[in-house]
C-alpha cells in the first residue's frame, strides 16, 4: 500500500511539472501581448518596447519560466503584470464565488444523479425508468449557456425568485443573499453534470446487480431489488468516487462559462478576463492552480478507492 | 466578451411578454423622477468596459478614462459632452497672439484627496513629467511642449515650441491630469485626484467604487457614492438592470434595448460620440493600391441598410465625425452604387476579388454578415477572421499585416491617423500631410478646423478607407435619476452632476 502510495505520488508531482510548462508554452503562442494592450491604439512602438522592457517581458523565456517555477516552489505565484498585486489574494478573493458555486453544482448534480440513476436501473425495461433515461439523455445534450439563460427567465425575470446576475457586494457577508446569487448559477451546472452523471450511475447499477453476493442474496429469498439497495449500493458508490474527478474537472469548464452569464466574479471571469488582457503571469498561477486542485482530486480519490474496496487491498 | 448565439436571441425574445406581464405587476413605474433628490444616495451604474488597471498615467484606453477623469482626477482644463473646452482646475487661460505662450490660472483651495494643497508646482511637475517621460501616456501629443514653469502660486505657463492647435484638446485628457507631486500613491490599484469623487474600492473583475470628496474646491456631487458594475455580457447587463440591480444601464446593446423601454420604470437616451467604425483598407497592399478597387468596396456599401441592422448610429462619410472640427457632410462622395462597383472591378481587371476581414470579435456578428452579403453582391467573396482584440493589436495594430480591418476608433479628434503613412492604414497623401501640419500649427481655431475639412474630403475623395457609421450610445435610465450624461459618455462620464431621488 505504501508503495502504491509513493508511486501515485510521483506521479502527481511530474504531472504538474509537465501541466507547468504546457500551460506556459501554449501562452507564450499567444499572438499579442500585454504591452500593446497598456499602450493601445495611440501607442507608438518606443512606447511598447519601454513597457515590454519594464515588465521583464523581453527577456528569454526559459528564464521568464525559471523565475516563475521557483517563486511557485517558494510558494509564491507572482504578481500581475497590470495591477501589481499578488496572484495568489486575487484567486483566493474569486475562490470565495467559485469553490461555493463549484460545490453546490456537485451538491445539486448528486441529489439528481443518484436516486434517479438508481430508480432508472431498478425500473429498467419499465416505461417510468425508459423515461427517467430519456430525459438523462436530453439533459445532458444541452448547453449550459442555454440551460442557464432559460432559468433565467423563468426563475429570474418572470418569477422573480431569485437575482438574474451579480453577486453581493459585500460577498458572504450576507450568506443567504449570496447563496441566493448562486442558486441559479448552481442549478444549471448541476442539472447538465447531474444528468451525465446519472446515466454513469444507471450503468453502474445495472453492473452490481450481476454481481456474485447480490445475486446469492436475491437467492436467499430477498427481491431483486432489496438485494441491490442492501449488498450492491457500495459498490455502485465506489464506482461514483471513480468519476467525481472527471466530474470536478467539468465543474470548472462549467463555471467558466456560466460566471459569464451570470456576471459573477469568480476565477472562471477572471481566467477570461486575464487571458483577453494577456496579463500571463496571472494566467499561469490560475491555469497551474486549477490544474492542480483537478490532479490532487484524482489522487486523492485514487487513494481512498484503494483503502475502501477490498478486492483492490488484498492485491497490494 | 462575447455577443451571445442566435439561439440565445432567440431566448430573449420570448423573455419579451413574460416582462410585459411583469410590468403590468405594479413594478414598473412612468419614468417620471419621483420626489426630492436624495443627498446620501448610492448610485448603481451598469458599465461594459473595464479598465485593465487603474495607472492612468501608463495605461491607454477609454474605459479608464471615462471612470477617472473629471471624476476623480483633474487637468487643468477639460471638455463638455459636446467636446467645447471649458475651465477645470484652471479658471481661466490666455494664448499669445503668436500661440506659443499659454498662461493659465489656478482655482483657490484646491486640496487632493489625501488633503494636501495643490500648487502651481503640482502642475508643472505633473506636465513636466509628460514630456520628459516617453511611457507616459500622451508624451508624444506634448512633443511641441518647450517648458513649463510657475511664475508664482497661482499661474502656470506652458511654453511652445511652435504653434499647437491640438494643445488644450490634448491636456483635457490624460496628458494634462495634475497629480501632487512627489505622491508615493500605487497609481495601478489606488488614485490620488482632486476631482468630485474619491476611489473607494476596486474589486477587480466586478465593480469601482467612488464616494463623494466632501472636502471637493467646487460644486459638490449630487450622490454619496457611486457604484460602477462592469458587466462584458449584453444580455447579463440588461438582467441586471431588470432585476432591480443597477439605476442606469450605459451601453445598451441596440438590438436588446427595447426589453428595457418602459421596463421598470426605465427609459432610453440616445448619444452622439466620436466612435467611428472604421472598415480600414491596407492602403499599402495590391489590391488596395488601385483607387478604382477602394472605390468599388464603398460603393457596394447600403450604410442606411447598415444602421438599421446594427440598430443605432450615425452615418459618416469621412474621417472627422460631427462632434469634432473639421466635420463636414462627405455623402456625395462615394454614395451606394453596386453597378458602379462592379462597373470599377471590371476596369480594376478584379472580377474574381477574395478578400479577407480582420475583426475583434466583440463586435458580435452584425457588421461581418452584413459586409459578406454586401461584397458578394458585386461579385467580391469575403472571409471573416474574428480575433481576440490583442491579437488585432499585433496582426494589425502593429505588423500591418491585414487586408480589411473593422475597429471601433474611439478618441475624438484623432484626424492625425490620417497623416501618418506608418500607422496601420498605410494611407500616404503628402498634401494631406500638409494640410494637417497646417491645421495644427494654425493660430486661427476656425481655419484649422477649415483646413482640417479640406483634408478630410482629400482623404474620403482618395477612399483611403470606408467610414460604416458613427455609434450612437444608448444609456437606459432608471426612475428617480436625473441628471445622467446623454453624449460622449464613452469617454467623459460626468458623474457629479447625477442625482437619485428617494
Amino acid at each position: 500500500m505504501l508503495r502504491y502510495v509513493l508511486t501515485r505520488l510521483a506521479l502527481l508531482v511530474l504531472g504538474l511539472v509537465v501541466a507547468s510548462a504546457l500551460v506556459f508554452g501554449t501562452l507564450r503562442v499567444l499572438p499579442g501581448d500585454v504591452a500593446q494592450l497598456v499602450a493601445g491604439t495611440e501607442g507608438s512602438p518606443a512606447q511598447v518596447a519601454a513597457i515590454r522592457e519594464s515588465l521583464g517581458l523581453d527577456r528569454p523565456a526559459l528564464a521568464q519560466y525559471l523565475e516563475w517555477i521557483g517563486g511557485v516552489l517558494r510558494g509564491d505565484l507572482g504578481t500581475s503584470l497590470l495591477t501589481g498585486t499578488p496572484v495568489s489574494a486575487e484567486l483566493a478573493a474569486k475562490a470565495q464565488v467559485t469553490v461555493p458555486l463549484g460545490v453546490l453544482s456537485l451538491l445539486i448534480a448528486l441529489a439528481i444523479a443518484v436516486p434517479l440513476g438508481v430508480l432508472s436501473a431498478i425500473r429498467r425495461g419499465r416505461a417510468d425508468g425508459t423515461a427517467i433515461g430519456v430525459v438523462a439523455q436530453l439533459l445532458a445534450a444541452v448547453p449550459v449557456v442555454w440551460a442557464g439563460m432559460m432559468l433565467v427567465v423563468v426563475f429570474a425575470i418572470a418569477l422573480r425568485w431569485f437575482p438574474a446576475q451579480g453577486f453581493p457586494r459585500g460577498g458572504w457577508a450576507d450568506p443567504g443573499a449570496a447563496l441566493q446569487s448562486l442558486a441559479l448559477p448552481a442549478l444549471t451546472i448541476g442539472v447538465v453534470e447531474g444528468a451525465l452523471l446519472l446515466r454513469f450511475v444507471r450503468s453502474a447499477t445495472l453492473l452490481a446487480t450481476g454481481e456474485d453476493h447480490v445475486r446469492t442474496a436475491a437467492a436467499k429469498g430477498l427481491t431483486r431489488t432489496q438485494a441491490l439497495l442492501r449488498h450492491g449500493l457500495p459498490s455502485v458508490g465506489l464506482s461514483i468516487i471513480t468519476v467525481l474527478g472527471l466530474q470536478i474537472a467539468g465543474i470548472v469548464v462549467g463555471a467558466v462559462v456560466i460566471e459569464q452569464v451570470f456576471n459573477l466574479p469568480g476565477i472562471g471571469r477572471m481566467l477570461v478576463d486575464d487571458v483577453g488582457n494577456r496579463d500571463l503571469v496571472k494566467v499561469q498561477g490560475e491555469l497551474l492552480v486549477l490544474t492542480g486542485f483537478v490532479l490532487v482530486i484524482g489522487f486523492v480519490v485514487d487513494i481512498v478507492h484503494r483503502l475502501i474496496d477490498p478486492r483492490q487491498r488484498e492485491s497490494t | 466578451m462575447n455577443r451571445l448565439p442566435l439561439r440565445v436571441t432567440a431566448v430573449s425574445a420570448l423573455a419579451i411578454p413574460t416582462l410585459v406581464l411583469a410590468g403590468c405587476g405594479g413594478q414598473g413605474g412612468d419614468g417620471a423622477p419621483a420626489g426630492e433628490p436624495n443627498p446620501d444616495a448610492s448610485l448603481r451604474v451598469g458599465l461594459v468596459l473595464e479598465p485593465t488597471n487603474l495607472d492612468i498615467r501608463h495605461t491607454s484606453g477609454a474605459a479608464l478614462e471615462q471612470i477617472l477623469v473629471d471624476n476623480v482626477y483633474e487637468g487643468l482644463v477639460t471638455r463638455t459632452a459636446e467636446n467645447e473646452i471649458v475651465p477645470a482646475l484652471a479658471t481661466e487661460w490666455e494664448v499669445s497672439d503668436d500661440g506659443l505662450t499659454y498662461t493659465f490660472t489656478l482655482a483657490d483651495g484646491v486640496t487632493f484627496h489625501s488633503g494636501a494643497e495643490l500648487t502651481a508646482q503640482d502642475a508643472v511637475a505633473s506636465l513636466e513629467e509628460v514630456v520628459s517621460d516617453e511611457s507616459v501616456v500622451g508624451h508624444d501629443d506634448l512633443a511641441g511642449v518647450a517648458s513649463v514653469s510657475a511664475p508664482d502660486d497661482t499661474t502656470v505657463v506652458v511654453e511652445l515650441s511652435e504653434p499647437n492647435q491640438n494643445l488644450l484638446f490634448t491636456l483635457t485628457g490624460p496628458a494634462g491630469l495634475i497629480l501632487d507631486e512627489g505622491d508615493e500613491t500605487d497609481l495601478q490599484s489606488a488614485a490620488n485626484g482632486t476631482g468630485p469623487f474619491t476611489l473607494e474600492e476596486w474589486n477587480q473583475g466586478e465593480s469601482i467604487v467612488l464616494a463623494r470628496n466632501d472636502d471637493y474646491w467646487g460644486e459638490a456631487a449630487g450622490v454619496a457614492e457611486v457604484v460602477a458594475s462592469y458587466i462584458p455580457d449584453f444580455t447579463a447587463g440588461v438582467n441586471a438592470a431588470l432585476d432591480g440591480s443597477l439605476d442606469v444601464l450605459t451601453a445598451v446593446d441596440p438590438q436588446l434595448a427595447p426589453q428595457l423601454d418602459g421596463a421598470n420604470g426605465f427609459s432610453l437616451t440616445k448619444g452622439k460620440t466620436t466612435d467611428k467604425y472604421v472598415l480600414a483598407f491596407n492602403n499599402a497592399e495590391a489590391p488596395f493600391d488601385d483607387p478604382r478597387v477602394r472605390e468599388a468596396l464603398r460603393r457596394a456599401i447600403d450604410h442606411e441598410a447598415l444602421v438599421e441592422a446594427v440598430g443605432a448610429g450615425t452615418l459618416q462619410y469621412g474621417p472627422i465625425p460631427e462632434l469634432d472640427p473639421g466635420y463636414e457632410d462627405l455623402s456625395d462622395v462615394a454614395p451606394y452604387d453596386p453597378d458602379r462597383a462592379r462597373e470599377l472591378l471590371a476596369e480594376a481587371g478584379q472580377e474574381d476579388l477574395q478578400l479577407e476581414l480582420t475583426i475583434p470579435s466583440f463586435y458580435g456578428t452584425t457588421i461581418p454578415t452584413f459586409l459578406v452579403s454586401a461584397f458578394n453582391d458585386i461579385g467580391v467573396e469575403l472571409t471573416v477572421d474574428p480575433v481576440e482584440f490583442s491579437t488585432w493589436l499585433q496582426d494589425v495594430y502593429t505588423n500591418g499585416d491585414y487586408q480589411l480591418s473593422v475597429v471601433n476608433h474611439v478618441e475624438p479628434r484623432d484626424f492625425g491617423s490620417w497623416a501618418d503613412p506608418d500607422y496601420y492604414f498605410h494611407y500616404d497623401s503628402a498634401e494631406v500631410q500638409d494640410l494637417y501640419a497646417q491645421a495644427v500649427s494654425t493660430v486661427d481655431p476656425e481655419e484649422s478646423a477649415e483646413l482640417l475639412a479640406q483634408a478630410a474630403r482629400l482623404v474620403s475623395e482618395d477612399d483611403a478607407a470606408d467610414w460604416l457609421y458613427t455609434a450612437e450610445t444608448m444609456v437606459a435610465v432608471g426612475p428617480g435619476v436625473s441628471g445622467f450624461p446623454v453624449d460622449s459618455i464613452n469617454s467623459r462620464l460626468d458623474l457629479a452632476s447625477v442625482t437619485l431621488a428617494g
